[in-house]
């Protein structure tokens, strides 16, 4: 029986703020923004390779924690406020966990610190600005960390 | 406590160090040296591969426990929907017990009426009454419906006829309120992104259309042509790259808010000269100004098809509800089915229709009464040109007769104030009703507030006289206690 019907599939995401991250070759660029990023670091710089890797490290950190683990909301009236208690990461997938753009975004900074430190050669101390930032990033993934706030960090008032 | 926290650092990386340099991490594992590092990396490697393995899930939401609830419902405030009305804006304007014509009977005693834009005197007049009442017999009250659905009825076509062929314009449409007018026919033509130049004394129903119609607004001063003229450079220099940009200058023939009239000569002219489109607004100047009655372009000498957009309130000098839009075939096509006012509400009713129709009858046999109107405006002016802490603000051709104070008290509450005062002991006093300025918290206008007499050509010499002489005593009453 050939199909008669066209069904009616419904979005993926409706938030604006996480629908871009389910764009086809979303990865490829954030892989490339990474690299490029690097070259650039290297460029200006003029520092060794794995100076370069630790720099792009601890920006990658910063840059990541702030806007997917620190800032709530979305910048679009449409929501009505449904989001605004909610980081971004708390809202990508529509909170679903362990989704396939959930493990893309935490193997990233795994495999960033693995490069960092295999090209530093493990020397302190960059080998423990790397750990720091690894940890606080993972452990911020976790599906057990959705919408906890340690010791009230970061709470809504 | 920051040396401790060091101390606890220099543990941490002695022992780090220690654990990746001990000899436990150099096991030797069939001939291969294996070091911390790999050790490090394998485990790693394990954590990632552990994790891509994981199925996704949704969290299970818990739900909120009914102490959560309660107190949820306790603390939300909800923003309040209009600003707080304070003691000072309440107003109990006086009640009308009889027709608004220039004699009407408030708190039961008959007082001269300077309240109502009954400028023709056709308030009660026997011709429009009996076409109304022949129309309700024909037609019945309402008209059951929009103009695009059945709410057409022949009368509706013909009102928009006879108004066309009184002001000499191809083609009219009727809107069944007049306040709606301007404001559905300005979004009706300007959008997002263009321009709008008004006059910064415009009534709040062109306010209103300029905000609906979403464009950029630009005010210029009040009635003041090199402003204008000085805007319209600006705006020209300014976007001289942007295309399929419409411009626009919107102006009142009389202006509500302070009478002036717009000198309608001199902006064709610079309409010409920056190539914008003029919407005039003739609500308080048709059959007023003009020998005729035509209006602005009448009394301006002014050809009416210089004009791209003119529109009206009938309730005026017509004595009958609703308003009209007059122009070119293709100004008023449009708006039959891009002008809310036109599309969504019900149409004018019939016996409304008929009664401007009768009315612009009436106007035209009768030329004597603009005449007798502006005899009685020159008469009431000269009246009230003397009056101490007083001054008149508007044209001498208007047939709104706006008196500002001299002085202002430094606020508009305490102006508004003070002149709500002189009207309610002009009335109580001297039975002469007159109206003060109204300012909404939605009104934008800045103009000075201020009394306004609307002059009636059924108003005797008496009742003109009377006024003044009763204004001239109740302000040297109220403001000789306040200078």
């Amino acid at each position: 029986m050939a199909n008669l019907y066209v069904k009616a599939v419904p979005p993926a995401d409706l938030n604006r703020n996480t629908e871009w991250f389910t764009y086809p070759g979303v990865w490829t660029t954030y892989i490339l923004i990474l690299f490029f990023s690097w070259i650039l670091v290297l460029s200006v710089f003029g520092c060794s390779p794995g100076i370069a890797w630790t720099i792009v490290n601890l920006a990658h950190f910063a840059v990541t924690y702030h806007f997917f683990h620190w800032k709530k909301g979305t910048p679009f009236a449409e929501d009505q406020g449904i989001y605004n208690r909610l980081t971004w990461w708390e809202q990508v997938d529509n909170g679903k966990q362990l989704t396939r753009n959930r493990k893309f975004l935490t193997v990233v900074p795994l495999v960033l610190y693995l490069i960092a430190s295999h090209t530093t050669d493990y020397q302190n101390p960059m080998f423990l600005f790397n750990t720091v930032a690894v940890i606080v990033l993972v452990v911020a993934k976790f599906p057990h960390m959705h919408k906890v706030r340690i010791f009230g960090i970061n709470a809504d008032k | 406590m920051a040396s401790a926290v060091v101390n606890f650092l220099n543990a941490t990386l002695d022992w780090m160090t220690f654990a990746s340099d001990g000899p436990s991490a150099r096991a030797v594992v069939f001939g291969v040296h294996i070091g911390g590092h790999l050790f490090i990396e394998v485990f790693l490697l394990v954590v990632i591969l552990f994790l891509l393995s994981q199925k996704s899930y949704k969290p299970p939401k818990r739900p909120l426990t009914n102490k959560e609830i309660d107190e949820l419902c306790d603390e939300w405030v909800p923003e309040p929907l209009i600003p707080s009305v304070n003691k000072e804006l309440q107003y109990e304007p006086p009640v009308l017990e009889s027709a608004a014509g220039p004699h009407t009977i408030i708190n039961g005693k008959e007082v001269v009426n300077f309240a109502s834009a009954n400028y023709l005197g056709f308030i009660g007049h026997p011709k429009l009454l009996d076409s109304c009442s022949s129309a309700l017999a024909k037609y019945g009250v309402g008209s059951c419906g929009p103009r695009g659905f059945y709410g057409t009825i022949d009368v509706h076509l013909d009102c928009e006829a006879r108004i066309a062929k009184f002001l000499g314009t191809p083609e009219s449409i009727l809107y069944s309120y007049g306040l709606s007018t301007m404001f559905s026919a300005i979004p009706a033509f300007s959008k997002k992104g263009d321009i709008i130049v008004a006059d910064e004394g415009v009534h709040w129903g062109i306010q209103n259309g300029l905000y609906l119609s979403r464009s950029t607004v630009v005010y210029f001063k009040h009635n003041d042509m090199d402003a204008l003229r000085e805007t319209l450079e600006n705006i020209t220099s300014k976007y001289k790259k942007t295309k399929n940009l419409r411009r626009y200058i919107v102006v009142e023939a009389v202006y509500q808010n302070s009478g002036q009239i717009a000198p309608l000569d001199e902006i064709i002219k610079l309409k010409e000269k920056y190539r914008f489109r003029v919407l005039l607004d003739e609500s308080n100047s048709l059959g007023v100004l003009g020998s005729s009655g035509r209006g602005l372009t009448e009394h301006c000498g002014v050809p009416v098809e210089k004009i791209d957009i003119i529109t009206a309130a009938m309730g005026h000098a017509l004595a009958t509800e609703g308003g009209f839009c007059t122009g070119s075939t293709r100004v008023i096509d449009h708006q039959r089915l891009s002008s809310s006012g036109y599309v969504f509400s019900a149409s004018l009713p019939p016996y409304l229709a008929s009664a401007a129709i009768t009315a612009i009858d009436v106007l035209e046999e009768n030329p004597n009464l603009i005449k007798k109107l502006k005899k009685n405006i020159a008469f009431l002016r000269k009246g009230l040109s003397k009056i101490p802490g007083i001054t008149i603000a508007s044209n001498p051709e208007s047939p709104i007769v706006y008196l500002r104070l001299e002085k202002s008290r430094g606020s508009v509450k305490d102006d508004l104030h003070l002149l709500e005062n002189i009207a309610e002991r002009v009335l109580n006093e001297e039975s002469v009703f007159v109206v003060v300025s109204k300012r909404s918290t939605l009104d934008k206008c800045r103009l000075p507030v201020g009394i306004r007499l609307f002059v009636s050509a059924g108003h005797s010499e008496s009742d003109l006289l009377k006024a003044s002489e009763s204004l001239k005593r109740v302000v040297a009453s109220v403001l000789g206690g306040h200078n």
